[in-house]
C-alpha cells in the first residue's frame, strides 16, 4: 500500500430492515493517501455515513476489502476491530458526542486511557492538546460549559491525542454558526497541514468541502466523481467515475 | 482518571435522581444490615427460655419420687400451717416415733418401711442433716436414696457408720475433703465422699446412716418421713387409707398420685416448650421473608435504574465503542456504577441502622416471649406449676420492650460486602446489555 492508509475494493454494505435489503453501498471503491484531506458530499442517503462508518469500523462490510493501515477490516471480528478503532482511528461527530460528566481535559484524557497512550502523562498532553485547538484555560469547564464551537475544539482535540491513523468526521460543522464554522474547518485544515493526519470528512457544505484537497461524491453508495485539488488550490482535476 | 472516577463521576450528573434511588436503595439495604443480628438477639433469648423450660422440667420430673407401689408419709412442714405464725417459721420438723413406724409396718400388704431422718438447717447449723438406713434391704428398695453424684471418694455402703458425704458447698464450708474428719453436733465423722451439687432436686449437705443422723439430732428411733412399700398396685389406696387414719395429721403421698398430679403439669410443659419453638420459627421464618425481600428491591432498583441509564446512555455508550472502548471495558464501567450506587445506599444504611436498630427490629421482628414455669408442691400435696410467665423480655435498656443487637463492625462489613454483590449482581445484565451494543446502532440512537 505504500503511502495508502485506506484502500477500499468493491465495498458492498446491505443493511435489512425488517424484510426489506437496502444497499447503501454498492462495489465502492477508494484509495485514501497518508495526509489526505478528502471530503465525502453527496444526497441524503447516498451512503457517506454509511461509508465512514465502515472506514471508522463501528459497521462492518458485507463484501469486499476495507485495507486500514494493512489491515483489512472487514475480515475481522468485532474484538479486533474494537481494537482498530482505539489504535487507528479518531472521530470527531456533529454533535460532538463528549462525555457529559467529563470536563473539557478528562474527556481527551479519556480518549488516550482508552487507546493506552501516554500513562503518567495524560493530563499535560491533553493540556497542550486543547491548547492546540485554541481552548488554553478551559480545561477544567465541563461541556455544557462550553459553546458550540468549544464544544467541537475538544472534540478534534479529543481525536487528535491518541495520533490516529485516520481521523474521521461527520458533519463538523452542522451545528455551527458561520463564524465558527470557519474557524473549525480552519483549525482541521490546520491539523491536516501541521501534523500530517489523515482527514476523511462528511460533509454537505460546499464550501467547508472546498478547503480539503479531495472531494468525492457520492450517490446511490457509488463515488460518482473523485475531484483530487492537489495540495490546498482549487483548481481541479476531475475524475468521472462509471 | 480511571474508571472509577468515571463511575463515581457519573452519578453526579443527576444529583436528584441518584439521591432518590441512594435512599430507597439505603432503606432496603438497612433491613438487610439490622435484621441479622436482631434475628440472633430474638435466638438467643429464646435459647434462654429454652433452657429455663427445660430445667423446670428436669425439677418437675424430680418431684415424681415415689413408685407406684410407694407411699410417703410424713408430718408437713410447720410453717405450712395455717394456725402457725410467721415467728414461728423455724419451728422444727415434727418427726414420726417407733410407734407408729410399728403400726404401718403392722398393716396388711406393707412389704417395706423405709425411715428417713433430715433436718434442715438451723440458727447454728448452714446445711442438711440427712439420715437414710444403710442396710441390704432398704438400698435395694430404693437405691435412689443414696446420694447420686459423688465427685470425689465414695457413697456410702451396706453396714456403714461414723461416715458422712458432703455436698461441695458443705464441704467447703467445712474446708474438708475425702478423707477428712468433721465434727457434727459433737460427733466425729470421717468424709468419704463429696456430692456434686448439679441436682434438679439439691443436694442433702451432709448424708449418713439413719441411725448417726439420730444421734446428732438427738432423734432417737424416730424419722422425718416414712417410705411404705406395698405388695400390689392394687392395695395402694388401702394401704394409704389405712395409714391416715393412724394420724390424720399425716400427709400421706402415693407414687400414682404423683404421678397423675406431674403429668398434666408435664403436658403443660411441653407446650410451653412447644410454643417457645412457635415463637422462634416465627421470628426465623419473617426475618428470612423481609431479608428476602430487601435482596429482591435492592437488585431490582439497582436492575432497573441501570437499565434506565443504559437506554439513556446508547449513543454515550456508541461514542465509547467508536472511541476504542472494549466491551469489557463498558461491562466493567457499569457494574463499577452498580456497585458504586450500591456501596453508597450501604454507608448510609449503616448511619441509619445504628441509630435505628431498636425501633426498626421491633418493627420488622416478633417480639420473642419469656416463657418460664417451677414446679412446686402445695401442702395438699397438689404439684402446681408457679411463676409462669410471659412476655417481651429487654434485652438493651431498662425494662424497654426493646430488643436488638449492637451492629458490630463485622456486622457492617458483612453489609458492604453484600451491597458490593448486589450493586454487581443487579447491574450486571444493564451491564451486559450496554457490552453488546453494537457501535453503528447505538450512534444512529435518539
Amino acid at each position: 500500500m505504500n503511502d495508502l492508509v485506506l484502500k477500499i475494493e468493491n465495498l458492498t454494505k446491505i443493511y435489512k430492515i425488517g424484510r426489506r435489503e437496502v444497499q447503501p453501498l454498492t462495489n465502492l471503491n477508494l484509495e485514501v493517501k497518508k495526509g489526505e484531506f478528502t471530503a465525502i458530499m453527496g444526497p441524503s442517503g447516498s451512503g457517506k455515513t454509511t461509508l465512514l462508518n465502515v472506514i471508522g469500523c463501528i459497521d462492518k462490510a458485507t463484501s469486499g476489502i476495507v485495507l486500514i493501515d494493512n489491515v483489512d477490516a472487514a475480515k475481522l471480528p468485532e474484538s479486533k476491530l474494537c481494537k482498530i478503532r482505539r489504535d487507528k482511528i479518531g472521530f470527531i461527530f456533529q454533535n460532538f458526542n463528549l462525555m457529559p460528566y467529563l470536563n473539557a481535559r478528562e474527556n481527551v484524557e479519556l480518549s488516550m486511557e482508552l487507546a493506552g497512550k501516554f500513562q503518567g502523562q495524560r493530563g499535560a498532553r491533553a493540556k497542550e492538546f486543547l491548547a492546540t485547538v485554541g481552548l488554553s484555560g478551559r480545561e477544567q469547564h465541563s461541556p455544557q460549559r462550553l459553546s458550540h464551537g468549544e464544544q467541537q475544539r475538544v472534540a478534534i482535540a479529543r481525536a487528535l491525542a491518541k495520533d490516529p491513523a485516520i481521523i474521521l468526521v461527520d458533519e463538523p460543522t452542522g451545528n455551527l454558526d458561520v463564524t465558527n464554522k470557519q474557524e473549525i474547518v480552519k483549525l482541521l485544515v490546520d491539523v491536516n497541514q501541521k501534523q500530517g493526519t489523515t482527514i476523511i470528512m462528511v460533509t454537505h457544505d460546499e464550501q467547508v468541502a472546498a478547503k480539503t484537497q479531495r472531494m468525492l461524491l457520492l450517490n446511490d453508495g457509488k463515488i460518482l466523481q473523485d475531484q483530487q485539488k492537489g495540495p490546498f488550490q482549487h483548481e481541479s482535476k476531475t475524475k468521472e467515475m462509471h | 482518571m480511571g474508571i472509577l472516577t468515571r463511575a463515581t463521576k457519573n452519578l453526579s450528573r443527576r444529583k436528584t435522581r441518584a439521591l432518590i434511588v441512594i435512599i430507597a436503595l439505603s432503606l432496603a439495604l438497612t433491613l438487610l444490615i439490622i435484621l441479622p443480628p436482631s434475628i440472633n438477639a430474638r435466638e438467643a433469648l429464646t435459647q434462654q427460655t429454652f433452657n429455663d423450660l427445660i430445667g423446670a422440667d428436669g425439677a418437675l420430673n424430680a418431684t415424681v419420687t415415689l413408685s407406684s407401689t410407694e407411699i410417703q408419709c410424713d408430718y408437713p412442714p410447720p410453717y405450712l400451717s395455717p394456725t402457725i405464725s410467721i415467728s414461728d417459721v423455724n419451728l422444727p420438723q415434727p418427726l414420726m416415733n417407733e410407734s407408729l413406724y410399728n403400726n404401718i409396718t403392722s398393716i396388711p400388704d406393707v412389704t417395706n418401711v423405709i425411715p428417713i431422718l433430715y433436718e434442715l438447717p438451723t440458727a447454728n447449723r448452714s446445711y442438711t442433716i440427712y439420715g437414710i438406713p444403710l442396710d441390704t434391704a432398704s438400698l435395694l428398695k430404693e437405691p435412689s436414696l443414696l446420694p447420686a453424684n459423688i465427685t470425689d471418694g465414695r457413697n456410702l455402703r451396706v453396714g456403714d457408720s461414723g461416715v458422712v458425704v458432703l455436698d461441695e458447698e458443705t464441704a467447703k464450708n467445712f474446708s474438708v475433703s475425702v478423707g477428712g474428719t468433721v465434727t457434727i453436733s459433737g460427733l466425729n465423722f470421717t468424709v468419704v465422699g463429696i456430692e456434686g451439687s448439679e441436682l434438679p432436686q439439691g443436694t442433702h449437705g451432709a448424708t449418713m446412716s439413719l441411725s448417726d443422723a439420730q444421734a446428732v439430732t438427738n432423734a432417737t428411733d424416730e424419722a422425718s418421713s416414712y417410705n411404705v412399700f406395698v405388695d400390689n398396685i392394687d392395695n395402694v389406696n388401702t394401704v394409704a387409707a389405712r395409714i391416715s387414719s393412724l394420724d390424720p395429721n399425716l400427709q400421706v403421698t402415693d407414687g400414682l398420685s404423683q404421678l397423675n398430679t406431674a403429668e398434666p403439669l408435664q403436658n403443660q410443659m411441653a407446650e410451653l416448650i412447644q410454643a417457645a419453638q412457635n415463637n422462634l420459627n416465627q421470628i426465623q421464618g419473617t426475618g428470612i421473608v423481609e431479608i428476602g425481600i430487601a435482596v429482591i428491591a435492592d437488585a431490582a432498583i439497582i436492575l432497573f435504574i441501570m437499565l434506565f441509564s443504559v437506554r439513556e446512555r446508547t449513543k454515550e455508550i456508541g461514542t465509547l465503542k467508536a472511541m476504542g472502548a472494549s466491551d469489557s471495558a463498558i461491562l466493567a464501567q457499569f457494574i463499577l456504577e452498580g456497585i458504586v450506587l450500591s456501596l453508597i445506599a450501604a454507608i448510609v444504611a449503616i448511619a441509619i441502622g445504628v441509630f435505628a436498630i431498636p425501633t426498626l427490629s421491633s418493627l420488622l421482628l416478633p417480639t420473642p416471649v419469656q416463657v418460664g414455669a417451677t414446679p412446686e408442691t402445695l401442702p395438699n400435696g397438689t404439684m402446681i406449676l408457679t411463676r409462669i410467665t410471659s412476655g417481651p423480655r429487654p434485652f438493651l435498656g431498662n425494662g424497654s420492650n426493646i430488643i436488638a443487637a449492637p451492629i458490630t463492625p463485622e456486622i457492617m462489613l458483612l453489609g458492604l460486602g453484600t451491597a458490593v454483590l448486589l450493586g454487581a449482581l443487579g447491574s450486571l445484565y444493564p451491564a451486559l446489555k450496554a457490552a453488546r451494543t453494537r457501535p453503528a446502532e447505538a450512534m444512529r440512537y435518539e
